[in-house]
């Protein structure tokens, strides 16, 4: 089906070739995973089987490829359209009509197809993708699961042979990225699709691949082989794995039901008491009763008459970690925005305590300029903020803003791993790198309260390791975090507390552990595997393991 | 549902009478007449609840032209009081006139918008976008996505300010606009560009079938000369008298050049419609009705042109004359109200994501 045979590609102006000497061969009805760290040339290989590259990028590109017997570097993707079905991370940014069915006939009228053949491959597509009660609706007015199920729609009404997707999950919250790729699993499956997919979130698709093509990036050959085989080689694996392997389980198991044989043995196992007890606070010897830090009483907000808080207390302490967790919708954003006095309450009030005096502010009453001198707050989407020429620039920039003197900037960009960055055009780096250069010029400002949203959207295994020893040597510091996230491994791995939103309240508020173990859809996968609350993370297991006799069974 | 072209006929009727009309009595009657077609057939579209809206900035011009009209203009015989002469603009008399014809006009004003309040009601937009011609259908794209890009702009502005704000960004003067500017087009561009890829990716585009250079260049000489034709036709029958019947030749000829350049440009658009909406008999009558009507406007304009204007001012009446046939032109635009009701239109958008 799919044919590469020396494929070398550099991009134009670059010297580096980003793929080089690459071989491979899809079968037809094959579901293959792309992976690999960012800038391992994921996409760059997906946009070859269609003819964007290099026909809209340019660049020099040398060796064959076959896609169905056409070559798409001859016929460019208007050749190819019909046969290599194309969807992008950006589910906002794929749209030409703004009505779900129109949006699904755009590519067939483009085709010159007949209306009663339009009818007909329209209606299927929308079976197909099982979105047929969307059809009359405007995708400004989707979620993002539903948006990102359109787009696939919209490509499978060319009825290409290959559906081609780069990271269409990403940019999605849990659920939403599980509606889309049950409909991938589905169309693979019921339809012998030829699929091939690169995606962060491993854990969901892995026992679904048939094979997996590994991008090392460091200019070792790529892998390509079937999942086990591929993941024993690898590090960027999920939770559940990384333990396998550590513990030299075999097969390595791809599921939590195919790990449970090999849990089941230790479950019984009493963990050793440190585990059992909660994370202990931020630094020996600190008081065991630090002051409040901020201070909710009775909130109560809505946009334009909607509710979207209402009656909210909670209390955080200095230095404490909190995850703010609960569905889209809930009011995670809503709450953070209030903590920063973007947001003013209806009803209850908010208070920030200025560690300087000892005072507290009444966010109704003081002014966002304020605030920010206590109050950091980092939103979900990096460009939002990113404009200057250098990643130095924009750290200047916030001490300007906060009326700092410019300072030296190494030591931060440092334990941020951005110090070679620091003269670079901060929209050029990668979404993990773009992410804590966001993090960076809002903590450049010192603030004693951190509010991150949504942290980890877009990152990789590695990354998010990074980001997770980051905010941890920053609580270290005494700083106190408050993370709104539908990531639950990174929940488990460094928050001490738990705070569950639905409709607006605080429906849950207790000790990460207890909270997490307690829940079914906030469990962490090593808690699932052992349905032991004491074991949340890779690190806990580990050790149970290390206490008691070898695991190997 | 009706076909929108049959909007569109309906729309035209209803636009030249509002722009032509200067007297009370009939911009009511066609008030009344859009106002009865929002009722019937616009509610519960979904731009129905823009109507509002037009209404409202329509009764605040109406509100404004009527002190406007009064301070400005000091002519009249019922004087109600008097403001000192010496002051500039406003001194003078203020008269009974000047504030009925300061209503007239207001009232004009509030008829035009509300006939494109009731057309914006009634009319599916996407037919509307949908039913460019094709040698057009490139622009037609370009709004379409402009209409799906700009919600986006707004949230990513909104998002911008914010996280500047955050950032200690305060707004003191032209400067200032940088970190909110450059965000903006950055993301907007790089939208533009993963827009571009996925359009490509879907063939957009195979369907124009790109003309040798030698057609390209004819054709492009050929609008060229149609266009000075109409422009020469037009300027003679503007600056001179004689030779009425040469000029309005070369304005037709003109004219048919330009469409049949079109036409065939548009040919070379292989691209077909997802749907082409069935037209019926009702839309036959709209049309119809809306012709009839278009055309007593018009040669009642031609003719006697004061009947369609009212003017308060002395040695006219104070009170409007009113012509029964203009009046049946104007009742004949409540047609699509009397055909269309129970037609149903689809459902659309009644989910909102929260």
């Amino acid at each position: 089906m799919i044919e590469f045979s020396h494929l070398t590609y550099s991009y134009p102006g670059t010297e580096a070739t980003i793929l080089q000497d690459l071989s491979l061969d899809v079968v037809e009805g094959e579901f293959l995973l792309v992976m690999g760290p960012s800038g391992a040339g994921k996409s760059t290989l997906l946009r070859c089987l269609n003819g964007l590259v290099p026909h809209f990028y340019g660049g020099t590109l040398s060796g064959t490829i076959r896609v169905d017997g056409r070559d798409p570097v001859a016929l460019g993707p208007r050749g190819m359209a019909d046969i290599v079905g194309f969807v992008l991370q950006d589910p906002e940014a794929q749209f030409v009509v703004d009505r779900v069915e129109d949006e699904l006939a755009f590519a067939l009228e483009n085709q010159g197809l007949s209306p009663i053949v339009m009818r007909k491959r329209v209606e299927e597509a929308l079976d197909q993708i099982n979105i047929a009660h969307l059809r009359h609706r405007s995708v400004s007015t989707l979620s993002g699961g539903e948006r990102q199920r359109v787009a696939i729609a919209a490509v499978m009404t060319l009825q290409p042979r290959v559906l081609v997707l780069d990271e269409p999950t990403s940019q999605l919250d849990p659920q939403a990225a599980e509606e889309v790729l049950d409909t991938l699993v589905k169309l693979n499956q019921d339809l012998g699709l030829t699929i091939i997919l690169s995606e962060h979130r491993l854990e969901r698709v892995v026992q679904y691949v048939d094979r997996i093509l590994y991008l090392s990036g460091n200019g070792q050959p790529p892998i390509l082989d079937e999942p086990r085989k591929v993941l024993d080689r690898v590090e960027l694996t999920p939770p559940l794995i990384t333990l396998a392997k550590a513990l030299g389980w075999s097969p390595i198991p791809l599921t939590i039901k195919e790990g449970r044989r090999f849990a089941r043995k230790a479950s019984h196992r009493q963990p050793p008491a440190r585990r059992t007890a909660d994370r202990a606070p931020a630094s020996p010897g600190a008081n065991p009763n630090p002051p409040l830090s901020i201070s909710v009483k009775e909130l109560g907000f809505s946009y334009n008459g909607h509710p979207a808080l209402s009656d909210l207390s909670l209390d955080v302490r200095q230095g404490e970690f909190v995850a703010l967790m609960g569905r889209n919708g809930a009011g995670k954003t809503t709450l953070l925005k209030q903590l920063v006095g973007l947001l003013r309450p209806d009803q209850g009030q908010v208070q920030i305590m200025a560690p300087a005096s000892g005072m507290a502010m009444d966010t109704r009453q003081a002014s966002v300029e304020e605030i920010i001198k206590y109050v950091g707050y980092v939103p979900q989407n990096p460009n939002a903020l990113l404009f200057n020429d250098t990643v130095s620039q924009e750290l200047d920039f916030t001490q300007r803003g906060h009326g700092l003197p410019p300072g030296n900037h190494n030591a931060l960009l440092d334990t941020l791993g951005l110090s070679e960055h620091a003269n670079h055009y901060p929209r050029d780096l990668s979404v993990g790198e773009r992410q804590r250069v966001a993090l960076a010029s809002i903590l450049v400002a010192e603030p004693q309260v951190l509010l991150l949203d949504e942290p980890t959207r877009g990152l990789d295994y590695q990354q998010k390791d990074a980001l997770v020893a980051f905010l941890q040597h920053e609580r270290a510091r005494g700083r106190t975090i408050i993370m709104a996230t539908h990531d639950v491994e990174l929940v488990a791995n460094c928050a001490d507390r738990v705070i569950l939103l639905g409709d607006g309240q605080v429906i849950v508020d207790g000790p990460a552990r207890q909270v997490m173990s307690e829940s079914l859809v906030f469990a962490s996968q090593i808690n699932k595997l052992f349905r032991n609350p004491a074991l949340l993370t890779v690190e806990d297991a580990l050790d149970l393991y290390a206490s008691g006799e070898p695991a190997h069974a | 549902m009706l076909h929108t072209w049959a909007w569109v006929a309906w729309l035209i009727a209803a636009a030249v009478s509002a722009f032509t009309i200067r007297n009370p009595l009939y911009l009511i009657l066609l008030l009344g007449v859009a106002w009865i077609l929002y009722t019937t057939l616009g509610r519960t579209t979904p731009m129905g609840s823009s109507w509002g809206s037009f209404v409202k900035l329509g009764a605040f011009l109406f509100a404004l032209a009527i002190p406007f009209n009064a301070l400005s203009i000091h002519i009249g015989q019922i004087v109600l009081f008097r403001i000192p002469e010496n002051w500039p603009i406003v001194g003078g008399s203020i008269t009974l006139e000047a504030i009925i014809a300061g209503a007239v006009s207001g009232l004009a004003l509030l008829a035009i918008l509300v006939v494109f309040a009731a057309f914006n009601a009634v009319v599916d937009h996407y037919q509307l976008l949908r039913a460019t011609p094709s040698f057009l259908f490139q622009a037609g794209v370009v709004i379409s996505i402009a209409i799906t890009f700009v919600p986006q702009m707004v949230l990513s502005a909104r998002e911008i300010r914010q996280a500047q704000r955050i950032r200690g960004h305060r707004f003191r003067g032209l400067r200032d606009l940088l970190p909110l500017v450059l965000p903006l087009l950055a993301n907007s561009l790089e939208r533009s560009i993963q827009l571009a890829e996925t359009m490509e990716a879907r063939g957009f585009g195979s369907a124009v079938s790109l003309p040798s250079r030698r057609r390209a260049l004819l054709s492009q000489l050929g609008l060229l000369a149609a266009l000075v034709g109409v422009l020469v036709g037009l300027s003679l029958l503007a600056f001179y008298q004689q030779g009425r019947f040469w000029a309005w030749l070369l304005v037709a000829i003109g004219v048919i050049g330009l469409l049949a350049l079109f036409a065939s440009s548009g040919r070379q658009v292989r691209r077909t419609r997802y749907r082409r909406p069935a037209w019926h008999a009702r839309d036959t009558a709209i049309v119809l009705t809306s012709a009839i009507s278009l055309a007593i406007v018009i040669t009642t304009r031609l003719a006697a042109p004061m009947t369609l204007v009212y003017s308060p001012y002395p040695p006219n009446p104070l009170l409007p004359s009113f012509q029964p046939l203009v009046g049946v032109a104007l009742l004949l635009l409540i047609a699509p109200a009397i055909v269309a009701p129970g037609l149903d239109r689809p459902a659309r958008d009644t989910e909102q994501v929260a």
